[in-house]
């Protein structure tokens, strides 16, 4: 395939850092072919004035887009944390031999693993998880789940002794600290709850 | 909100979640022809691209409330038009000739010429032979003029596989234009 | 000296590791930002998860990265704060013990209250825990001076590190009873002195039963 594929100086002409003049001689014509490719490029600005029209016509007859009940969700009379800590069997070290280097390594420890429910009472929302250090704050990881129609979101989780922080995310949309737990400023403008296992 | 200022993206936003569905139709103005570009090359056409702009601004609507950033609308709106974009089926090799020639027509009325014009069409038709990914980074470097940096922070990823998927692409386009002309 | 002969190689498996935890995670700019900041603080003993682990929260919330970057290098400089303030304390240099001082410093806590937990003399791994809990209680509300009092007596008492972590429970029960933060703080301060002078109750060993959970409504 090598001879149809360009010379790597070539796509480095093609990518804007070099010149034409950058190329040893024997690259010149395919220089000059890769060059032409290029002024097939149309950057022509397309405009698209029906879209306008066409979209509101679409959503004339559409339900309103589904807004999060957080709201609902910050009441304080309604919010319930129940944290029962427990622990359980202290998991083996999984620390394998750490080499002490010139910088000190965290000493090898058994780590206890404790059983946390989390519960949140938002009746409104549609779902709702639970992002934080654990989890790589990835906020589809940890769905809470409702039990009935209570509106009570529910979410037991074993976690390693240790300081973690977390928040429940509301619809996918809101990020909301957990209103039973302390918090603090997580340098983004919003608040983190606190677990201190 | 200040008398003559232009209203913001997260005040528009939120006035459309709490019920004023008119007032969407501001953001459609304001963004419907900012990706309008990119949309017709990724697809081929300005038609391909008309439909797509407007179902990416309804299915935006839909999940108006999913918007994270409200005051960034036109990224996360940019999202949802990649993703309609990437999920377009492959057309069949018959009806791309026809849309590449829909194509023809606006370049002969914007810049004149038959051989730009034929050159755009070989290009185009080339581009659409390559992979969603590999016409993409083309597109965002040579049609819309990012750096590969922009383009690393747009997407996500990494600049040394963005030039890995490009200069695939290079090679493609020089295959395919060598065999069709 | 085969720990300098490691040196190189190390760095590099660290750099690695930090490469593939933010890999497709956070933008390039912040990760460059975050192995920059996390090489440079390892040489100087500090940890690099706690600047990992903020750069993941920003992107996860869809932070623009200018902010991401500016609460990652906040982390370095709590680090840093911290990790001095150990140091005035004791020969303290477990990595752990600086990322809760770090903590606590976010909490609101300042670097003097630090070294005066460190000057209690504690185990490195009970220090830790007393950090995490002062940074605790200190988002709960608890001053400053009720806040290290409490830690330090309770450090200063022996108690299993089970007691340490209790203190905020039984603080925030306090509270729902309606006490003021500084009360709660004040009585359990009591109750700890009261403890290291009458030695641990009967069943020691036992970590104290557990808190009644808050009342419901």
């Amino acid at each position: 395939m090598s001879e149809r594929d360009f010379h790597p100086l070539v796509k480095q002409l093609l990518d804007g850092e070099l010149t034409i003049a950058d190329l040893p001689a024997e690259l010149r014509a395919e220089g000059e072919e890769a060059l032409r490719l290029l002024t097939g490029v149309d950057r022509s600005p397309v405009e698209l004035p029906a879209v306008t029209q066409r979209v509101m016509q679409t959503l004339a007859s559409r339900p309103a887009p589904a807004v999060p009940a957080w709201k609902r969700v910050m009441r304080p009379r309604e919010i319930r944390l129940r944290i029962r800590p427990w622990v359980l069997a202290p998991a083996l070290a999984v620390a394998a031999a750490l080499i002490l280097l010139i910088w000190p390594a965290t000493p090898a420890r058994p780590a206890p693993l404790v059983t946390v429910r989390f519960v949140l009472v938002a009746p409104d929302a549609r779902e709702v998880s639970l992002a934080g250090t654990f989890n790589q704050w990835d906020a589809h990881a940890t769905p809470l789940v409702r039990s009935g129609s209570t509106g009570v979101w529910t979410a037991t989780l074993t976690l390693p002794a240790g300081q973690h922080q977390y928040a429940f995310v509301v619809d996918g949309a809101r990020w909301v600290p957990d209103p039973g737990a302390p918090a603090v400023d997580d340098g983004f403008g919003r608040r983190n709850s606190v677990l201190t296992l | 909100m200040r008398p003559g200022s232009e209203p913001k993206d997260g005040d528009i936003v939120r006035a459309v979640l709490a019920g004023e569905r008119e007032r969407y139709a501001v953001l459609v103005d304001r963004y419907r022809d900012r990706y309008a570009r990119y949309a017709a090359r990724m697809l081929g056409s300005a038609d391909a691209a008309e439909d797509a702009v407007q179902d990416a601004f309804v299915r935006a609507f839909d999940q108006l409330a999913q918007c994270k950033e409200p005051d960034n609308f036109v990224g996360w709106f940019f999202l949802i038009l990649r993703n309609r974009c990437f999920a377009e089926r492959r057309r069949s090799r018959a009806e791309a000739p026809l849309e590449a020639a829909d194509s023809v027509a606006a370049a002969d009325r914007t810049d004149g010429g038959a051989e730009t014009a034929e050159r755009r069409r070989a290009l185009q038709l080339a581009l659409m032979e390559l992979t969603p990914d590999q016409r993409e980074v083309f597109v965002l470097k040579h049609v819309e003029g990012l750096s590969y940096g922009q383009i690393a922070e747009r997407l996500s990823t990494s600049i040394p596989s963005l030039k890995m998927r490009m200069h695939r692409a290079y090679d493609r386009l020089r295959e395919q234009l060598r065999d069709h002309t | 000296m085969l720990t300098l002969l490691a040196l190189p190689l190390t760095l590099l498996g660290l750099q690695q590791g930090m490469a593939q935890r933010l890999a497709g995670r956070v933008s390039p700019t912040v990760a460059a930002l975050v192995e920059q900041l996390g090489t440079t603080g390892a040489a100087r003993g500090l940890p690099i998860d706690p600047l990992i682990q903020k750069a993941i929260e920003g992107s996860a919330k869809s932070i623009p990265d200018d902010r991401v970057a500016a609460a990652v290098r906040l982390v370095a400089t709590q680090l840093d704060t911290a990790a001095t303030a150990l140091r005035e304390g004791g020969p303290v240099s477990d990595t752990l013990a600086i990322a809760a001082g770090a903590f606590a410093i976010n909490a609101g806590l300042s670097g003097s209250d630090i070294t005066a937990l460190a000057r209690v003399g504690a185990s490195p791994q009970a220090l830790t825990v007393g950090l995490r809990v002062a940074g605790t209680l200190a988002a709960l509300g608890v001053p400053r001076a009720e806040n290290i009092g409490l830690v330090s007596t309770t450090l200063r008492s022996g108690q299993p590190a089970e007691s340490l972590l209790l203190l905020p429970a039984h603080v925030q029960s306090a509270m729902a009873n309606g006490s003021t933060p500084a009360a709660a703080a004040a009585g359990l301060s009591r109750a700890a002195a009261a403890q290291a002078r009458h030695g641990p109750p009967p069943g020691r060993g036992q970590p104290p039963p557990h808190p009644a959970p808050p009342p419901h409504p």
